[in-house]
């Protein structure tokens, strides 16, 4: 196994004063302030890096930017470590100096555009080698120069096999992971779609679960369960739920097996304090799967990371640097630990980091690019939410490149829609696909039990075809009945019938038309007229002036407008109510008429004092918090539209959260206790899945009183609620 | 986030009686609600012959010595119980001694489940889902008529998609005759047994051997009701014998179309097990007439479609089943508990049934009624709406009717609903709080045709529900 370098004994040049990099071209003056804004200025243009202030203004402003770039060193990159706010390089940029020196000394003199030619003219060991002597950022400046044949063909000479019970990642392989996310851990839909996807051919490279809550009790019994699955099963694989790397490593201790182990990255320290982990924590986690391991006899890696551009720009902690660059950080972290897998979601996030197709696409060729160079065995999972102008098409076009470029996996996620997670990914189709298009095969000892099993046969040729059994899910099941019980309880079913290697049109169409429902609605508007003929709403805006503004940047419909803040005055009653559309208006529309009036029947039977309702178009969650602090009521009760996914009839679908000001000084000092959050200013309670296929707007209404009761006679929220409630 | 609990059946037939044990998980479907779901099975007994007295009374000794072994085998601990139950079923529950081990089992097992004797038409109902449930799962929309034939009693269930519409039960079954093994030399008959010989003129008592010929016409007699039972025809039931083994008439809705039947019980295990290829076992093997029964049920023409067709699940263990998957119903999650300090609840009385439009008179008689029955009371409730308006309504109008007659605060008061409206409905029937009464209101459970209820304790959220004292009808008007 892979010695860890002591953090203290990576070398890392001191950061020197901020150099302006200037050009002059066409009789016009270019002047890049900092190593940071001229690679961000070299990037195509993405929100995020828009957002940030990053992306260049023009595309001569970015050549030009691409042109300086190209003609610096790797010694000027070497030379000038990226600084988070203190000026201070952070642990992740110290990680990326863990390189091959020797390697890097060939390449020191060279300029990046040299090294670019070098990496096209190269072969597949030499590229390899010079990966190994790059930062991230020095991989991430590459990929700026790169157009989109070069960053598939550059891609595509790199392996990067791994070993676990299967080999994945060798030349001419196509794996995937199956992810079988069911929204409450149904262990009965996970089930289902355990075996759809094996009837499908995927998961040869993991069996990979998101959780829904994730505690060491839930996480054990899902493992368990899913490790009885696979010996149930035989398929050879191994099986992974995605908990926080601390949940998986209290599983181990209990003997649980936790076979790989996975976390989510940042590409700077303060982002991975919000992700609650440190490098040392992950050095803790790879030694600890060294010595405890399962399956630390056969496997030669084990660990897991997923990371995807614009996370760090989403939390607001980039430290100034731009998506790409940020991406490639991570993979400089994950480099040190040989992972099994590493997966990329870009375009999980949203319109913020990536608003269209071209960003997509184009940003999942940098990152598998930048992945590979680096030498990790890259698995991309191009996506996308409903709230983007990212499609299925645009997807799909992605998938077609990154297999081409020679990605090691996709994700299989039935039908495209994530049935816990509200985003749409690659399906089992998708894979088998791909791998018929581009004449792939899965890892070999998955596709010898797909042979022995049926879902698979070969002809005369060799080639591999589907067998009989592929896309039969039954062929698992003990009984019809059990099949059953199984489908009863896997959500956002919409058929099983398939024609070639695609679901069966009827299928897609149900797909797209759901798909289509919900983007109905995160665009439809907040019709005040219609609120107001149930209830006197008064009317507040937020900084999002438009649709366009409100799903592209958050942060505006958090916070009210300087219009409204004038008239709004402290009214100091117990509860408020506010209704926002989110990003669903329809939600709103659908479950006003009966949720208000038993809100509004409950609050006068309970006495408590209320504030005039209130009506805010284009808002977000957190602006409750300077609602509360406004009016100084005591709760919010914010009723606010959920982000669609992929069942039409969840895109109606309404949270209510209960925000409670610890306004009392007594009280916040009990909170921060409880939380460990000095600062703490307000407690959530969340009662979410409200509309008629879920709990009914009605039934919401007599749980949010009586949950509303609960804060205010407590004078608590959250999870210090649920302990006072526990303590009786 | 599924938490595992146990389920116990216990089923004391005529001739055999046996016991499973099985862990089954609460699982949260996709929409919030709580279910019971993966079952394993920890234990299952051998079946036994049901423990009797020389005198042909329960013996209750050896039932308790039974029971305290299975309850050992199986891990069970009265505290850790979700669901399930016991049933004493056939002419075990006719015996004259059955109450005592009702009360047996009661003690051992708590309050929170049904233990009942004599409740034919639960024992149909629990045959069919036992039998049939997953059945009905595969054929929508398909009539299934279950006949459960044990060793007393043949129970009857109609169901449609998975909904028994119509129960009955009669004293039909293997061993009203009991015969030495091997031979027709007869044993014991039961008192339907004497009535039956009458009937058809055999004058042969205990250790007289039947001829192949009054084989024939017991047989055919048998018969002949069971086809009626399947034809919805009453001919056969009009002289007195038959009438007299009628426990609970069943009637065949006239509209039902296209009907598939399904056999359970020990007679449909034979019959299944034959159909798989299975040899008949030797003559009178178990001492009685199964064998000759399953024998003609297999050659009778009306049934030969069915057979071929349909194969069941649980054979000879369908009620045991049912008692283990279908006799207890979880709740719904947002419940109205106001006074959960009242659960369990054993034998609660359902005392009317109410729906949204119900009229006022209506609604207050069955609060009156409620009002006078010494332990409370539960009412069935169906609104066929989520909307806000008729919740508020209901909920408003039971408050004015409580609060105007000065309903008493100790008394319960449990409402069981189908809709998934129970926290708000408990609400308003209490003004918000306002009203100090001891009411309950269950949601998210299907109407019964039935007379009581049994109510668990809160588990993660939910409640067992278990339903007993089942009405034959299926009237669900």
């Amino acid at each position: 196994m892979k010695e860890l370098t002591p953090l203290s004994e990576i070398a890392v040049p001191r950061p020197g004063p901020e150099q302006v990099y200037r050009s002059r071209f066409f009789a016009q003056d270019f002047a890049f302030q900092g190593l940071k804004r001229l690679l961000g200025a070299a990037d195509c243009s993405k929100a995020g890096d828009r957002h940030a202030g990053l992306a260049a203004s023009s595309e001569t402003e970015r050549e030009v930017a691409r042109t300086i770039l190209s003609n610096l060193t790797l010694q000027h990159l070497y030379d000038n470590p990226l600084t988070d706010a203190d000026d201070k390089v952070d642990s992740v940029m110290a990680v990326n100096y863990d390189i091959d020196h020797a390697a890097f000394a060939e390449l020191a003199g060279l300029t990046l555009g040299e090294v670019k030619n070098q990496l096209l003219r190269a072969g597949a060991v030499e590229v390899q080698r010079m990966g190994q002597a790059m930062t991230g950022v020095m991989a991430a400046a590459l990929a700026k120069l790169c157009d989109v044949h070069e960053l598939i063909y550059l891609a595509r000479k790199i392996t990067r096999p791994t070993r676990a019970r299967t080999l994945l990642g060798t030349p001419g392989t196509l794996s995937s992971r199956l992810q079988g996310n069911h929204p409450t851990d149904d262990l009965r839909g996970i089930t289902f779609l355990f075996y759809w996807g094996l009837s499908l051919g995927t998961g040869d490279a993991l069996i990979g679960l998101n959780p829904a809550i994730d505690t060491v009790d839930n996480i054990s019994s899902v493992l368990h369960h899913l490790d009885k699955l696979r010996r149930r099963t035989g398929a050879p694989t191994q099986i992974c739920v995605l908990a926080h790397i601390k949940t998986q490593l209290a599983c181990l201790e209990r003997g649980v097996p936790v076979e790989v182990i996975f976390q989510s990255l940042g590409g700077t320290d303060r982002t991975n304090n919000e992700f609650d982990i440190t490098v040392d924590l992950l050095d803790h986690a790879y030694r600890v799967m060294v010595e405890k391991g399962p399956l630390r006899d056969i496997a030669e890696q084990f660990m897991y990371f997923e990371t995807g551009q614009g996370s760090e720009y989403s939390y607001g902690k980039h430290n100034g640097i731009d998506m790409t660059t940020s991406e490639a950080l991570c993979y400089g972290l994950a480099r040190r630990y040989d992972p099994f897998m590493v997966n990329n979601v870009t375009g999980f996030i949203g319109p913020e980091t990536h608003l269209d197709n071209f960003e997509m696409v184009l940003a999942n060729l940098q990152d598998h690019f930048m992945g590979k160079l680096l030498g990790l065995p890259m698995g991309m999972a191009p996506c996308f939410t409903l709230h983007s102008n990212i499609t299925l098409e645009g997807q799909q076009i992605a998938t077609e490149l990154l297999t081409a470029a020679g990605a090691n996996y996709f994700m299989d996620v039935g039908l495209n829609t994530d049935r816990m997670l509200a985003y749409f990914d690659t399906s089992g189709h998708d894979n088998q696909t791909l791998r018929e298009i581009h004449g792939k095969r899965l890892a070999p000892e998955y596709l010898e039990w797909g042979l022995n099993r049926g879902i698979f046969t070969l002809d005369a040729q060799g080639t591999v075809l589907r067998g009989p059994r592929w896309g039969d899910p039954r062929q698992f099941c003990e009984s019809d009945a059990e099949y059953q019980e199984l489908l009863a309880a896997t959500p956002a079913l919409c058929g099983l019938e398939n024609a070639g290697p695609r679901p069966a049109n009827a299928v897609a169409r149900q797909v797209r038309l759901n798909q289509g429902v919900g983007r109905a609605a995160i665009h439809a508007e907040l019709r005040i007229d219609d609120l107001q003929r149930i209830a006197p709403f008064r009317v507040i805006t937020t900084e999002a002036s438009s649709k366009e503004a409100h799903l592209g940047s958050p942060d505006l419909g958090a916070r009210i407008s300087a219009q409204s803040i004038e008239w709004l005055t402290p009214e100091n009653r117990q509860v408020q109510i506010v209704v926002s559309d989110g990003l669903s208006a329809e939600a709103v529309h659908h479950n006003m008429n009966d949720l208000l009036p038993v809100l509004f029947d409950g609050f006068a039977g309970r006495s408590f004092t209320t504030g005039q309702p209130i009506a805010a178009r284009y808002g977000r969650v957190k602006l409750a918090e300077p609602l509360a602090e406004k009016l100084r009521c005591d709760v919010v009760v914010y009723l606010i539209g959920e982000r669609p996914g992929g069942d039409a009839l969840a895109s109606r679908s309404l949270s209510a959260y209960l925000v409670y000001r610890l306004g009392d000084p007594d009280i916040q000092k009990q909170a921060a206790r409880f939380s460990g959050n000095a600062g703490i200013c307000f407690e959530y309670t969340v009662i979410s899945n409200i509309y008629s296929g879920g709990l009914p707007p009605a039934e919401a209404g007599g749980v949010i009183v009586e949950r509303v009761s609960e804060i205010l006679s407590r004078k608590a929220a959250g999870n210090r609620l649920m302990s006072l409630v526990k303590q009786g | 986030m599924s938490e595992s609990v146990k389920l116990i059946g216990l089923d004391f037939g005529t001739t055999t009686s046996i016991a499973v044990v099985a862990l089954a998980r609460l699982c949260r479907t996709a929409v919030g609600r709580m279910e019971l779901g993966f079952q394993e099975e920890v234990f299952r007994s051998e079946m036994v012959f049901t423990p009797l007295l020389p005198d042909g009374r329960l013996d209750l000794a050896r039932v308790e010595s039974l029971l305290n072994g299975w309850l050992q085998a199986g891990h069970v601990h009265t505290d850790e119980l979700f669901g399930g139950g016991a049933l004493l079923t056939g002419l075990t529950a006719q015996k004259e001694n059955a109450a005592g081990l009702v009360s047996l089992i009661r003690r051992r097992l708590g309050d929170a489940l049904i233990a009942t004797a004599d409740d034919p038409c639960l024992e149909s109902w629990l045959a069919f889902m036992g039998n049939c449930a997953g059945l009905a799962r595969q054929h929508p929309g398909l009539a299934i008529l279950n006949l459960d034939i044990g060793g007393g009693t043949t129970n009857i269930a109609l169901g449609i998609s998975g909904q028994v519409t119509r129960t009955g039960c009669l004293f039909l079954g293997a061993r009203h005759v009991e015969l030495v093994p091997g031979s027709y030399r007869i044993v014991r008959l039961s008192a339907h047994a004497r009535a039956l010989f009458d009937q058809v003129q055999i004058s042969k008592g205990l250790g007289d051997e039947l001829t192949s010929t009054e084989v024939d016409v017991i047989m055919s007699f048998y018969l002949t009701l069971l086809e009626a039972v399947c034809t919805g025809n009453r001919e056969p039931f009009q002289n007195s014998i038959a009438s007299l083994l009628e426990q609970a008439r069943f009637q065949m809705p006239a509209e039902v179309g296209d009907i598939a039947v399904t056999f359970s019980g020990g007679v449909g295990e034979l019959i299944y097990r034959y159909l798989q290829g299975q040899p008949w076992p030797a003559t009178t093997h178990f001492g009685d007439l199964g064998i000759d029964l399953a024998q003609r049920i297999v050659q009778a023409p009306i049934w030969a479609e069915s057979l071929r067709r349909i194969r069941p699940e649980s054979g000879g263990r369908a009620t045991v089943y049912g008692l283990l998957r279908h006799a207890t119903e979880v709740s719904g999650s947002s419940l109205f508990l106001g006074n959960a300090d009242i659960l369990p609840l054993a034998d609660l009385p359902i005392l009317g049934n109410l729906r949204g439009d119900s009229p006022d008179f209506q609604v207050h008689d069955v609060l009156r009624l409620v009002r006078q029955s010494s332990c409370g009371g539960g009412i069935q409730l169906q609104l066929g709406t989520h909307d806000a308006s008729v919740v508020r309504d209901v909920g408003q109008r039971i408050a004015r009717f409580l609060q105007e007659d000065a309903f008493p605060a100790r008394h319960p008061l449990v409402f069981l609903m189908e809709e998934n409206l129970g926290k708000v409905l408990g609400q308003y029937v209490t003004r918000w709080g306002a009203l100090p009464l001891r009411v309950l209101v269950i949601d998210e459970i299907p109407r019964r045709d039935a007379q009581y209820v049994r109510i668990g304790l809160p588990r993660n959220q939910v409640v067992p529900v278990s339903y007993y004292g089942f009405l034959p009808h299926g009237d669900r008007s």
